[in-house]
């Protein structure tokens, strides 16, 4: 398991456009080339919810936060915030690659997270 | 194009259905549309059926032809659509282009689900929540309600609104939800804080205190509460659809499938440029807007998709009714009400009528056939003759819009 996963988005070659890495063409031009950039510097949060009946496979952690965030360079990204007290929208957050949760099979998933700068 | 009329409807009470397997309320809603439209003795060309989750939730496939063999309407084509929560609008628009085409003359549309049963706590949520994005949304932990909360947060922020409207939302949907006998919840939230009451379960001075006390009304994904979100429910509902020059030989009052639309948007959700827009909802009433060559001002009654409440407030800016930022205000003025300027929900929506996945987009057809045909009882919208439905598959990214006339 690596200990790290680049936040990335992919920007389009022809107009720009940056999108989620998981479309194979531009949603605004069609094209299929892309620069892929990673996200830079902190976060701003947009939006963010606690939730308190997650998922089968979150039940253990009983409730977690989970926002939208953006970094300076455009790019955006839903992850889980820690802690999850005392959020406001427009606060600066950093992602840290973290354990967010067992699966349903007993494995640790990993993943980034949002966490307060200190 | 053909004439698309609506000559009968069917309709099973939602709620907790513990007698009734999915086949039982998919074979109920349609026997009663076939008996409403006189068509017990007809041939039926096709049968779509709208259905979100019967293998994970009944351990059943093939559903739409055992239907057909169960119904005696063998050899009718038999179709299984499944599009998330908008299943049942993407059957009757299936069911739609069937007869506009010509290549069909006589239709039967059922929707249904059975959910009810299932106990395992998160297993629905769970199931559900596998419409969204693997990557960018469901592996940290994202289910539906959690994007409804993130909308929400976003949208009482933008638009300065207050928690407090959406609860009127859910109010006004639970006082109509009483009025109609199908609904799976027919009481008002006023009463269930009465018996709250006399209970011992608290006391309260008003319904909003009732409705931000973590006990009588649990935060699920903050900021919204339980009653802020639809129920798990069984049920089913069906309609006929004919050719419109021979309908009313089957029906003195048909109602006329004038226009229909659909349209998608990103799977994920943080990637629409104004997460508050509801673009697929815009792209899609416009469609059925200009099929049927009328505006939202045309409209006398809505059947929204609140599947959260901050749905039908987004919602009803997006297909026409108000300006953006101003559905939750609109609903708290009392706009959206059974006698107000455009009433929405009259049946009790999602909210109170329930939310039988599969189910729905075609419910909410029904409930518009019952208006248009003043036949919806104390919950009747006064010389209802147009109406729209908006059926909402995963969230926000694939949105039915149909409108109806009376012929
Ligand atoms: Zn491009």
């Amino acid at each position: 398991m690596s200990n790290k996963e680049n936040l990335v988005s992919n920007k389009c070659k022809k107009c720009g456009y940056l999108q989620d890495i998981s479309h194979l063409r531009c949603l605004k031009c069609k094209n299929n080339t892309f620069d892929t950039i990673e996200a830079n510097g902190t976060c701003v949060l947009l939006t963010y919810t606690i939730l308190k009946a997650p998922p089968l496979e979150f039940r253990d952690k009983g409730s977690y936060a989970l926002g939208v965030v953006q970094f300076e360079n455009g790019i955006r990204a839903l992850g889980q915030i820690f802690p999850k007290e005392n959020l406001r929208i427009g606060m600066k957050l950093k992602p840290v690659y973290e354990k967010i949760c067992n699966n349903l099979d007993g494995n640790e998933v990993y993943s980034y997270v949002f966490k307060l700068i200190e | 194009m053909n004439k698309v009329a609506i000559i009968g409807v069917g309709h099973t009470k939602f709620g907790k259905l513990e007698e009734k397997n999915l086949m039982d309320l998919l074979c109920d809603a349609s026997l009663e549309a076939l008996n409403d439209s006189n068509t017990n003795d007809e041939n039926f060309d096709s049968v779509y059926l709208g259905a979100m989750c019967p293998g994970e939730f009944n351990h059943l496939s093939g559903i739409a032809s055992a239907l057909v063999d169960r119904l005696g309407l063998i050899p009718a084509a038999a179709d299984h659509l499944k599009n998330g929560p908008a299943s049942g609008g993407s059957a009757v628009k299936a069911g739609f282009h069937a007869i506009a085409s010509g290549m069909n003359s006589m239709v039967l549309v059922v929707g249904g689900e059975k959910m009810t049963h299932i106990s395992t706590p998160g297993y629905i949520t769970s199931a559900v929540a596998t419409l969204t994005h693997h990557q960018a949304e469901r592996r940290h932990g994202t289910s539906l309600p959690s994007l409804a909360g993130l909308l929400s947060r976003i949208y009482l922020e933008k638009y300065n609104a207050k928690l407090e409207w959406l609860s009127d939302i859910a109010i006004k949907n639970h006082r109509n939800g009483a009025l109609n006998p199908i609904a799976h919840f027919q009481k008002k939230i006023e009463d269930f804080m009465e018996s709250a009451v006399k209970k011992g379960k608290g006391n309260w001075n008003t319904i909003y205190e009732f409705l931000s006390d973590d006990n009588s009304n649990p935060i699920i994904a903050d900021p919204l509460r339980l009653f802020h979100i639809c129920p798990i429910s069984d049920g089913a509902a069906a309609i006929i659809l004919c050719n419109g020059e021979i309908a009313k030989k089957f029906c003195d009052n048909p109602v006329l499938i004038t226009g229909i639309g659909q349209a998608t948007d990103t799977h994920i959700t943080y990637e629409r440029e104004d997460i508050t827009v509801l673009n697929a909802l815009r792209v899609s009433s416009d469609q059925a807007y200009r099929m049927a060559k009328k505006t939202p001002k045309d409209i006398d009654v809505a059947e929204l998709h609140d599947a959260f409440e901050i749905l039908e407030a987004v919602e009803s800016e997006d297909i026409g009714f108000f300006k953006k930022g101003e559905g939750a205000r609109a609903a708290h003025e009392g706009r959206t009400e059974i006698d107000g300027e455009i009433p929405i929900n009259p049946s009790g929506g999602l909210k109170a009528r329930g939310h039988p996945l599969g189910a729905t987009g075609v419910a909410q057809v029904v409930e518009l056939v019952w208006q248009l045909r003043g036949e919806a009882g104390k919950r009747q919208v006064s010389d209802a003759q147009t109406g729209i439905t908006c059926n909402f598959g995963g969230f926000g990214n694939n949105i039915i819009s149909i409108l109806v006339e009376r012929m």
